[in-house]
């Protein structure tokens, strides 16, 4: 899951980051405003994580700018000004949801998890397909109640299918979903998960298109 | 002196009631008791007159019969002893010899008195018996000599009664009068009480303007200087609210990074990862309690006693400062230097200058260019000692340089993290001592100087104060 972390602060910045990474998203940290629309521009997120006083762009613009886009990845505000007025105009403004400075960080990831769940249309965090239960939350897969372990960027890459059912994700689509913009992207990478999650969890699961990606197909 | 503007009017006014009324009954006792002796006097000559023409023959029926003045029905009236009206007489020939004389003619006055006195006019004896009003008379024609006498107290007893007339209706005026003087004081006080009033009522926290309708002219001012302090009031408080209200949310952004990076380092099992996330907290730390220095210092400067001015030699202060950021200066590559002539003297407090001096180092340091330069300067310009610190960093374009002063702001953009209080406590405490900051362009037209301007300072470069060496 690659989620966008609008944040000016140092301190905070990098705390929320660590945090996000410990929790197994793939974060992209943009200092301000501007940096930050670009990055929207140019990158297909599945969440924003926003703090409201940006310099060059104001969080409000900013988000703002994407409602108008018809952009409707889900916003996460974080901000100081917590009180019901200030909540009431950035929820107004387009935000999903709103966290008052200071925050908890298992608050936030719980949050950001939710947020995400009800992107994708599902109202509790486990997901079942055929004989599979994935909780995105603890990494943790069992099949037919037997646990498969799989490494934490194996089961974002079987999340991210798993939450577009039907839908071919391309492998350059899958890698954003597994690397912020400071890591070192390994070339053959996603091939590797991939077949490695097919030896864990059986062939079937996963279908290749030629030319365009993975898909995991919709069950009847 | 009593504190009542109402009780102080009401005797003011009263004691000056009686103070005129007063002046007023004694000028007309005067006047009156005046004109009752020419009254008297001219009453004695005619009867003189009337003497020195009557043969001797009536002179003596005249004396036995007893002999009345006037028979003005009012002045009988008046007199109380009927007996000391009667005039007494003695009418003496050319030669001095007594040709008539009532019975009761004081007694002493004899030949020698009438001639001895002979003088004609009206005089007033002191005879046996008592004082007497007298007038003598000498006819030319006859030789003859009169003389009329009349105790004194007989007629003075007019006066008093003329002037109890005239002060018994003023006696009895004066109760209604103060009551009435009282009335009025009290209606003219009515709107004082209604602002008392509409004061009173006010809770702590109600500072809009007093508004009473058909205030009269005298109390105005007093409402005008009031709403004015109200007014005063509410920008303090809605200053001190904002001020207050800043402060917290300023604290929040470290204790967020306090907690977030605690967070961290909790669920990292990297020790690597762990020892990053708690370097942060320390460093968040340190912001915050930097943070709090700061406001600390804002807040003792919003104190209403503020420290006593007295001359300070800017030069050894600005040295001391200067050196102590040498170290953190060369890890940033920063050449700081600091110029400075003769020791310059102004009208300061060397905590505050200190305080001052340190923030614009702090702020040159934190926003200059890494590898820059920081020239700090202390000259004379024609009256005004100047200080500046000038920076050849990236500057502050002029829409945010106006805004420096202002607390918590902080120029959007730059990675560094600040209070926002630095320069808002340079320039408060500029104001303490009566200097001006200027936020201009730095070394070179590029980077921000921050110049302070004391005015006026008088220079004696000579009578240092020993600590200035």
């Amino acid at each position: 899951m690659r989620v966008l972390l609008v944040e000016d602060d140092d301190l905070i910045g990098s705390g929320v980051e660590a945090g996000l990474r410990q929790a197994g998203f793939a974060v992209d940290w943009a200092h301000d405003g501007r940096a930050a629309a670009l990055a929207l521009e140019t990158t297909k997120y599945a969440l924003v994580v926003l703090d409201l006083g940006l310099p060059k762009l104001s969080g409000t613009e900013l988000l703002k700018g994407l409602r108008a886009r018809r952009d409707d990845t889900p916003v996460l505000i974080l901000t100081a000004r917590d009180s019901v007025p200030d909540r009431v105009s950035g929820l107004a403004a387009g935000a999903d949801d709103y966290l008052g400075k200071p925050f908890d960080l298992t608050e936030l990831i719980a949050r950001c998890r939710a947020l995400l769940r009800r992107a994708h249309g599902r109202s509790v965090e486990l997901i079942r397909y055929g004989e599979l239960q994935v909780d995105p939350a603890s990494f943790t897969v069992t099949r037919l109640g037997q646990n498969v372990p799989l490494t934490g960027r194996e089961c974002t890459i079987l999340v991210e299918l798993l939450t577009h059912l039907g839908t071919p994700l391309s492998r350059s689509r899958l890698e954003e979903s597994l690397y912020g913009w400071q890591e070192e992207i390994e070339s053959n990478a996603v091939e590797v998960h991939i077949s490695n999650l097919r030896k864990k969890l059986g062939a079937s699961v996963i279908r290749t298109i030629r030319g365009i990606g993975y898909v995991a197909d919709k069950t009847s | 002196m009593t504190k009542s503007i109402r009780q102080r009017l009401m005797l003011l006014v009263l004691a000056s009631v009686v103070a005129v009324w007063a002046i007023t009954l004694i000028t007309s006792y005067r006047q009156a008791k005046h004109e009752v002796g020419e009254w008297d006097n001219g009453r004695l000559e005619q009867a003189v007159g009337t003497l020195l023409v009557v043969d001797e023959a009536n002179l003596k029926k005249l004396a036995a019969v007893g002999f009345i003045g006037s028979d003005d029905d009012d002045s009988q009236r008046i007199h109380t002893e009927e007996t000391s009206r009667e005039l007494q007489f003695e009418v003496r020939a050319a030669d001095g010899q007594l040709l008539a004389s009532t019975p009761k003619v004081p007694l002493a006055v004899g030949v020698d008195a009438l001639v001895g006195s002979s003088r004609s006019g009206a005089y007033m004896l002191k005879l046996a018996g008592g004082r007497w009003n007298t007038y003598t008379l000498h006819s030319s024609v006859t030789g003859r000599s009169a003389r009329v006498f009349e105790r004194v107290g007989g007629r003075s007893n007019l006066t008093s009664d003329v002037s109890r007339r005239i002060a018994r209706p003023l006696i009895v005026a004066l109760p209604v009068l103060a009551l009435l003087i009282w009335f009025s004081i009290r209606r003219s006080f009515a709107p004082l009480a209604l602002v008392s009033r509409e004061i009173g009522a006010r809770g702590a926290d109600k500072l809009d303007p007093i508004e009473v309708h058909q205030v009269p002219d005298e109390v105005r001012p007093l409402i005008d200087a009031l709403n004015n302090l109200l007014a005063r009031l509410r920008l303090s408080f809605s200053r001190e609210r904002a001020f207050t209200s800043d402060a917290a949310h300023e604290l929040k952004t470290p204790l967020t990074a306090i907690k977030v990076q605690a967070q961290v380092a909790l669920a990292a099992h990297d020790p690597a990862e762990q020892h990053l996330a708690m370097q942060r907290v320390v460093e968040a730390v340190d912001r915050s309690s930097h943070l709090a220095q700061q406001l600390l210092v804002l807040a003792r400067l919003d104190e209403a006693s503020l420290p006593d001015l007295s001359p300070v030699v800017m030069n050894s202060i600005a040295h001391g400062c200067v050196a102590a950021r040498q170290a953190s200066a060369a890890s940033k590559g920063v050449t700081l230097t600091l110029t400075h002539n003769a020791p310059m003297s102004v009208q300061a407090n060397p905590t505050l200058l200190e305080i001052l001096i340190d923030n614009l180092l702090d702020n040159a340091l934190k926003y200059g260019s890494c590898n820059g330069r920081i020239e700090v300067a202390i000259f004379r310009e024609q009256l005004n000692a100047v200080l500046s610190v000038r920076d050849n960093g990236p500057g502050v374009v002029l829409d945010d340089r106006v805004r420096l002063g202002e607390r918590f702001f902080r120029v959007l953009g730059n990675r560094e993290s600040g209070s926002g209080l630095g320069l808002s406590i340079v320039t408060r405490i500029a104001t303490v001592f009566g200097a001006h900051v200027r936020f201009t362009t730095g070394i070179g037209e590029e980077g921000l100087a921050v110049t302070v301007t004391f005015p006026n300072t008088n220079f004696k470069h000579e009578s240092l104060e020993p600590s200035a060496a």
